[in-house]
């Protein structure tokens, strides 16, 4: 099936990674103050409260560890990757060669999420430490789901990102464009906020759409706050998702190349 | 009015000592002396990473030597910035002076009000400029749609547009087709004798060397190694004629003719060897001339056709990179002229 | 060369404005730039009144009183992209050699990098931050005299300075720092988030770190202490101005710093 180039992509990709290290931890730094933000301002909301909206302050400080590992992973840095060829042109090179742009740009940022994630979850091992009072994965089980459902979700952010991306055929404004995906991600996926903390009809409209995949998903398993069989079908959802957001990429970028015009520059 | 201004205090461009570049120690321009005189156009030669566009940048302003000395019109070009660019054009040849999005005449109409230039002197030039450039063509468009050509013409008339004293050109005709080439050297040798302007230029092009310069100045690995005449460099340099003769009979052992004759050699091209009645003779133009061969050569047969070839100046200045004059004649001929 | 300020607004005037007109040619980019904006505060302000739907205050401090201040960064966001989106663009400058061009015009260099571009997101965050601005003055009780008129404008006007003050200095980097992109001055923007709250909710480090070292602090939580009369903070307001100078005054410095230190890019 050819996996073997794409494996190779990804290694590329990861040592592409590694090479521009500095902009990368940078660019995690600056992900890390939203975080140390996010987190002291929840500290103050909880001040003499138990818990708000069924969160408990041990929770909540789960909740931002885990969203924060989540947004790390196919940060901006991949993202505008992917942009960054539709808008210079450069993605007429990539039709020169015998891959699947799709599949190619899924190798690419899974090799640049290997890093993201292990530089996060150091990180993070390092901050639960001090945090004593997050509770993070209590057993086992609770564990394992969690694990697929956080690399489902990485599948799920993909799918969201690069039907984004491709729509820079057509409007040329790539910062722009994932600003805004951006904005819509992070309230709708429940990165801002819980979506436990939203009005009723907003979380029912959150739910239906697949952004809530990339954050909620994996924080509620995470936390224990879900039954074996409502995890599952929180992962299936997952799973829909992707498949859907897969299929509407190859759709898009079929329609996209069909009527290419090159942006160079 | 111009003559006048020959006069006044000349331009004069100290540049000595240590200029540092990047990473280590190492200096992109080490003891370069040169004074350039008000309305001289010289050329400013070398091999790619010798030190030319180095010293454009820091006459200019935009790069800050580590040591030494920069005058240009008694001014210190990185302490005094805004006055010394008030007084000087430049053309960076693979980069633009233009806006990239805009129109080129609205370009050109921002930096009239950058280097507050009157209207009046604003709109001669224009009209001028548009004319010896060929630019009515391509005034409309903005800098992106342009091709090199145009770019190159637009950018030499941004330069020029607020009638500096100094104009340096950084490879101006780079990349261009011949045609292009001569009109911008047109508009150049024209601002210089309308104007007065001194222009540096560096280049590649022999023919713009030729063609634009008395002066000529060689430079490598950051020294330089000639300053004179061009006419000079190429008096010393270019003693060897090669002369071709057509001849109406093959002749043997033709060599025997010039034995008395130190320093002249046979040709053996292809075109001598393959063709019996054709013949090259290499000669020292200093010990012999070209009469003289060709009366001993008729002497044993007829000459159809000659034709005498001198060395370009581009073999000349190959000879200079690669170290193969003799050093001591290069620094007595740049003493002797300078 | 003495340079009068009249001259200086002339040329930013007329640079901006045909960057402007540059800009417009690439509508599409023109809207999407603003609504991105517009997008990303809305869901701001909704994460704000979500916290709020649950909670009366955070130490003391009211929904519109955090709104103000949220809405504070953003317009000073606004304001930094809308007019001087060029600091943004310093990396590219110096990476590409582009600041060549700059440094041979009579026109001092950091009006030049002002006018390098325009970001069309800061319209979006103007409106927007603007309403959200004038929302949370109308729902707060403040005397009206020609003393908090005047405090307000001196607020205002330091705490853009400030902002674009900061934004410069970061920049400045790419002298620098060559090759990772503009990671280290999105770095000092994003410190950003913590004035959008309340400074008492961090530790005194942190409060000493925005208020002092790279000062965020003064561009909407004095402002907004000193409007409100939030009483042992609102004093700070009368060190804004002088803040404002001495950002203006380590932005300019470091910009000259670099410029010595620029090497252009080869030939």
């Amino acid at each position: 099936m050819g996996i073997k180039k794409y494996y190779s992509l990804a290694l590329c990709s990861m040592q592409n990674t590694l090479a521009y290290r500095l902009s990368f931890i940078l660019n995690f730094a600056a992900n890390f103050i939203g975080l140390i933000a996010m987190y002291c301002l929840w500290q103050a909301v909880y001040d003499g409260r138990a818990q708000l909206s069924g969160f408990t302050w041990p929770q909540m400080q789960s909740y931002l560890l885990i969203t924060f590992l989540v947004n790390s992973m196919l940060s901006y840095y991949s993202e505008s990757g992917i942009t960054n060829k539709i808008i210079d042109g450069s993605v007429m090179m990539d039709l020169l060669k015998p891959l699947h742009f799709q599949k190619a740009r899924l190798a690419e940022t899974l090799g640049s999420c290997v890093l993201e994630g292990i530089l996060s979850c150091v990180l993070i091992g390092v901050l639960a430490v001090f945090t004593v009072g997050a509770s993070l994965l209590q057993d086992g089980l609770t564990s394992f789901l969690f694990l697929i459902s956080l690399l489902s979700s990485i599948l799920v952010k993909f799918g969201i990102v690069y039907i984004t991306a491709l729509l820079c055929f057509w409007t040329m404004s790539g910062i722009g464009l994932i600003w805004a995906r951006m904005a819509v991600t992070n309230l709708l996926s429940g990165a801002l906020v819980p979506l436990a903390f939203f009005p009723p009809w907003l979380k029912s409209i959150a739910m239906l759409l697949p952004f809530q995949g990339i954050v909620n998903t994996p924080v509620t398993i995470g936390l224990g706050m879900t039954e074996m069989i409502q995890a599952l079908q929180l992962i299936a959802i997952q799973w829909i998702w992707i498949i859907i957001l897969w299929l509407l990429g190859k759709w898009m970028w079929s329609w996209a190349v069909r009527q290419i015009t090159i942006h160079g520059g | 009015m111009f003559r006048q201004a020959v006069k006044d205090p000349g331009l004069a461009g100290a540049v000595k000592h240590l200029f540092t570049q990047r990473y280590k120690d190492k200096y992109a321009v080490e003891g370069i002396d040169l004074t350039i005189e008000e309305g001289e156009t010289v050329a400013y030669v070398g091999p790619n990473g010798a030190g030319k566009s180095t010293t454009i940048k820091m006459l200019s302003g935009v790069l800050v030597p580590s040591g030494g000395e920069i005058r240009v019109d008694g001014l210190i070009p990185y302490k005094q910035r805004m006055e010394n660019a008030a007084q000087i054009g430049a053309v960076f040849g693979q980069r633009t002076q233009l806006w990239w999005d805009i129109p080129v005449r609205e370009s050109l109409a921002l930096l009239k009000d950058i280097y507050q230039v009157p209207a009046y002197t604003f709109k001669r030039n224009m009209d001028v400029f548009t004319e010896i450039l060929e630019m009515e063509s391509f005034l409309h468009l903005s800098a992106r749609k342009l091709s090199l050509g145009q770019r190159m013409r637009a950018d030499l008339a941004a330069a020029l547009l607020h009638n500096p004293k100094i104009v340096y050109l950084d490879e101006p005709t780079i990349g261009l087709d011949i045609a292009v080439k001569q009109r911008i050297r047109d508009f150049i040798k024209e601002m210089n004798r309308t104007q007065g302007t001194t222009m540096l230029l560096t280049t590649h092009d022999l023919g713009d060397i030729e063609d634009l310069c008395e002066r000529l100045v060689i430079i490598d690995h950051g020294r330089i190694i000639y300053d004179g005449k061009l006419q000079d460099v190429k008096d010393m340099f270019a003693r060897e004629r090669t002369i071709h003769m057509q001849l109406s009979s093959p002749v043997t052992d033709i060599y025997s003719s010039f034995l008395d004759l130190s320093d002249v050699h046979l040709e053996k091209d292809e075109a001598s060897q393959l063709n019996p009645l054709s013949l090259s003779i290499r000669f020292d133009r200093f010990n012999c001339t070209a009469s003289e061969i060709v009366k001993r050569v008729m002497n044993r047969t007829e000459v159809i056709d000659f034709r005498i070839d001198e060395p370009s100046i581009e073999h000349i200045i190959r000879r200079v990179y690669e170290g193969k004059m003799d050093s001591s004649v290069l620094s007595s001929a740049s003493r002797g002229s300078a | 060369m003495k340079i009068s300020p009249r001259r200086i607004l002339y040329l930013y005037w007329r640079l901006f404005s045909q960057q402007l007109k540059a800009m417009m040619e690439y509508s599409a980019d023109f809207y999407i730039m603003i609504g991105a904006a517009v997008m990303t505060q809305v869901t701001g302000f909704l994460f704000l009144w979500v916290i709020f739907s649950r909670i009366p205050d955070i130490q003391g401090w009211q929904f519109w009183e955090v709104a103000f201040m949220y809405a504070a960064i953003y317009v000073s966001e606004g304001v930094g992209s809308l007019f001087f989106e060029g600091t943004w663009r310093m990396l590219r400058l110096v990476n590409l050699g582009e600041l060549d061009r700059y440094l041979v015009r009579p026109v001092p260099v950091v009006l030049q990098i002002f006018c390098t571009g325009i970001g069309m997101n800061g319209l979006g965050n103007i409106i927007i931050g603007g309403t959200i601005i004038i929302m949370s003055l109308s729902h707060i009780h403040i005397v009206w005299s020609l003393q908090t008129v005047g405090m307000a404008i001196i607020l205002f006007v330091s705490a853009m300075i400030i902002r674009v003050a900061i934004n410069l200095a970061a920049n400045c980097s790419a002298f620098w720092i060559r090759n990772s992109g503009n990671a280290f001055p999105i770095m000092i923007h994003n410190l950003g988030e913590f004035a959008k709250y309340p400074i008492t909710i961090f530790s005194l480090g942190l409060q000493l770190f925005i208020s002092i070292v790279v000062p965020f602090a003064f561009v909407s939580f004095v402002p907004a202490a000193a409007m409100f009369g939030k009483e042992s903070w609102s004093y700070l307001g009368w060190f804004s101005p002088l803040v404002a100078v001495y950002c203006c005054g380590v932005a300019l410095l470091l910009l000259r710093i670099g410029l010595r230190r620029y090497e252009s890019a080869g030939n």
